[in-house]
């Protein structure tokens, strides 16, 4: 294929664009790089880190440093953490958004639908700075504070969710087939599990990896709302290892390779899923 | 003729109530948790608390505090360094990058479109702790290396620095989220016609020239999104900063951006009063400049047609 494209060119278009392509390959390994030191890292000891030059290959020290995180705290409980945080909100966002996006895409005549449409495509220029504040008092009210249900619970009602759903299904699912299932007697919220989830389960996939890979992200709001150490999700533990343990460096690594391996095995597996996830807010 | 069958007044009732309860979850927690926040957050932007007892009405008076604080100048000012150059840099690098893969690259297409995309699985929190990998004064790869090639060992506090901590969140910010901008780009590029391009060349418009002129224009849209996204979330810059500073915004909260004084004011010295007063510059700053770039957008679309 790419010989084919080489082969209707000048010889000097076919120099610019194995140039192009070199100097491509090497920023991609400039980009690379931090992550793969900090896996080579996690595996050396504090002082062959410390040498110059540094070194670029594994090395067999990676029991000693787990030991060493496991004095600090349970190396897996973090990841347990986040993984009891970002399943459920993955789920309920999944049902919520679609239900809502499924509703939303075809009871286009019923009173107020234009109001609630448009409200729900407002909410994605809302910035969430400004309800980070009264979230936290309405938390400390309801003592939901240094619990996983804040980023659970509310985070379940997604603007971006409900938009991207929408949108989906108004072109993945053909207007027809609504009428046809009616007939079938399976109307309304039937309609909605029995017919068009299993059209529309790729749209499905796709708003659960990347809900999953964000929420495994988020930081501001698991600082502001859990205080106890023993809760914190995976970024808010590495933070607090990093500044309180640094100078153990290699076990530092170690902890965040652990930390990085659940989100970069979920890329592996439904990276298209992830890619229509980022394109499908651009195309509007 | 299904539809003037079914228009009977109780299948219309049945249908308008299928449509509010598939609505109902999402607008009930959205309420709940976001709208009723927000309006409050409007009524103590006007209030001095610190969470105890009742909130005292003082008019405007947090949002002129604000102002005036020395410490709330630097961060606007932080703020739009970063914001700014965060948004050029990346956004400019993706452009570069996207239609070098999309136009010349000569093989490995899937692996470019991917690779870019890795830091951002990389949490930016996490991302930090690994930048300082290389920009610690003791042991940071940089210091060893200026230290290997000078002779004599480094021991530079590039994070502590004022004036190298703010390029080093941008430089942070653009290993992050570079790859995003690139399949935004990719996915523009792929939506124009490659008929434009074989009638281009045929009438022997040059490679400068079929870029400036037609992939450029017609990637306007993609463009447009990328800067509105950039913006929304660069005026609420929080993580990057945060944690290469450890929380504490740097030395002379040289790298303290507006959502860090916020979280500053509200959750260590428990003024919630001034934080949702600040909270609200941030949504009037992000409402303007996306009405402003999007007259601006508006008119570059038609004077084109024109």
């Amino acid at each position: 294929m790419s010989k084919g494209i080489l082969g209707r060119m000048s010889n000097r278009e076919k120099r610019f664009n194995i140039g192009v392509t070199v100097a491509l390959g090497l920023l991609s390994l400039f980009f690379l790089l931090p992550i793969y030191l900090t896996a080579v890292f996690a595996t050396r000891t504090l002082n062959e880190v410390f040498q110059f030059p540094p070194p670029l290959w594994f090395g067999n020290n990676i029991v000693q440093n787990y030991a060493n995180i496991a004095n600090v705290f349970p190396p897996f409980r973090p990841i347990l953490n986040s993984l009891a945080v970002a399943l459920p909100k993955t789920a309920g966002l999944v049902l919520v958004s679609s239900l809502a996006g499924y509703g939303l895409s075809r009871y286009t005549r019923a009173p107020g639908h234009k109001t609630l449409l448009v409200v729900t495509f407002a909410t994605l220029f809302f910035p969430p700075s400004l309800a980070l504040i009264p979230f936290f008092l309405q938390m400390n009210a309801i003592g939901w504070l240094n619990t996983f249900w804040p980023l659970i619970v509310p985070a379940v009602a997604s603007g971006f969710g409900v938009v991207w759903m929408y949108t989906y299904i108004g072109s993945t699912v053909p207007r027809e087939l609504y009428e046809a299932a009616e007939m079938d007697g399976a109307g309304g919220i039937a309609a909605f599990f029995f017919v068009v989830v299993p059209i529309i389960r790729p749209g499905l996939a796709a708003l659960a990896v990347w809900t999953l890979i964000s929420t495994w992200n988020d930081f501001q709001l698991p600082l502001v709302v859990l205080g106890d150490g023993t809760k914190f999700t995976v970024p808010l533990a590495l933070t607090t290892l990093s500044t309180t343990h640094y100078s153990d460096m290699p076990a530092v690594m170690l902890a965040t390779l652990m930390g990085l391996v659940p989100v970069f095995v979920l890329f592996a597996l439904l990276s298209r899923q992830f890619i229509a996830g980022l394109t499908s807010g651009s195309v509007k | 003729m299904v539809e003037t069958a079914s228009r009977t007044p109780a299948s219309q009732w049945r249908r308008n109530s299928a449509f509010y309860i598939s609505v109902l979850p999402f607008f009930t927690i959205f309420l709940a948790f976001s709208v009723f926040p927000v309006v409050f957050s409007f009524y103590l932007g006007f209030s001095r608390w610190d969470g105890f007892g009742s909130p005292v009405f003082v008019g405007l008076q947090n949002y002129v505090r604000a102002l005036h604080d020395p410490v709330f100048q630097k961060a606007v000012a932080n703020t739009i360094y970063l914001w700014f150059w965060s948004t050029l840099l990346t956004i400019s690098l993706a452009l570069v990058l996207s239609v070098a893969i999309n136009e010349y690259v000569a093989a490995g297409k899937t692996y470019f479109r991917m690779v870019f995309l890795v830091p951002l699985l990389v949490a930016p929190a996490i991302a930090a702790v690994v930048l300082r990998l290389f920009f610690s004064a003791n042991g940071g790869l940089v210091n060893l290396l200026t230290g290997a090639v000078t002779g004599t060992p480094s021991y530079f506090d590039w994070l502590g620095s004022e004036a190298w901590i703010k390029p080093l969140v941008v430089l942070l910010v653009i290993w992050r989220w570079t790859g995003w901008y690139i399949i935004i780009f990719l996915a523009g590029l792929q939506s124009i016609s490659r008929d434009i391009y074989e009638a281009a060349r045929m009438d022997g418009v040059g490679r400068w020239a079929i870029l400036s002129r037609i992939t450029l224009p017609l990637l306007m849209p993609s463009i447009a999104f990328a800067v509105i996204t950039a913006t929304l979330g660069g005026l609420q810059m929080f993580d990057e900063p945060f944690v290469l500073t450890q929380g504490l915004g740097g030395t002379n909260n040289s790298a303290t951006t507006v959502g860090m004084y916020l979280y500053a004011t509200a959750f260590t010295q428990l003024n919630f009063g001034l934080g949702s007063a600040v909270s609200w510059y941030i949504f009037a700053a992000v409402v303007v400049l996306t009405l402003a770039y999007r007259t601006l957008m508006r008119r570059t679309n038609a004077g084109e047609g024109a």
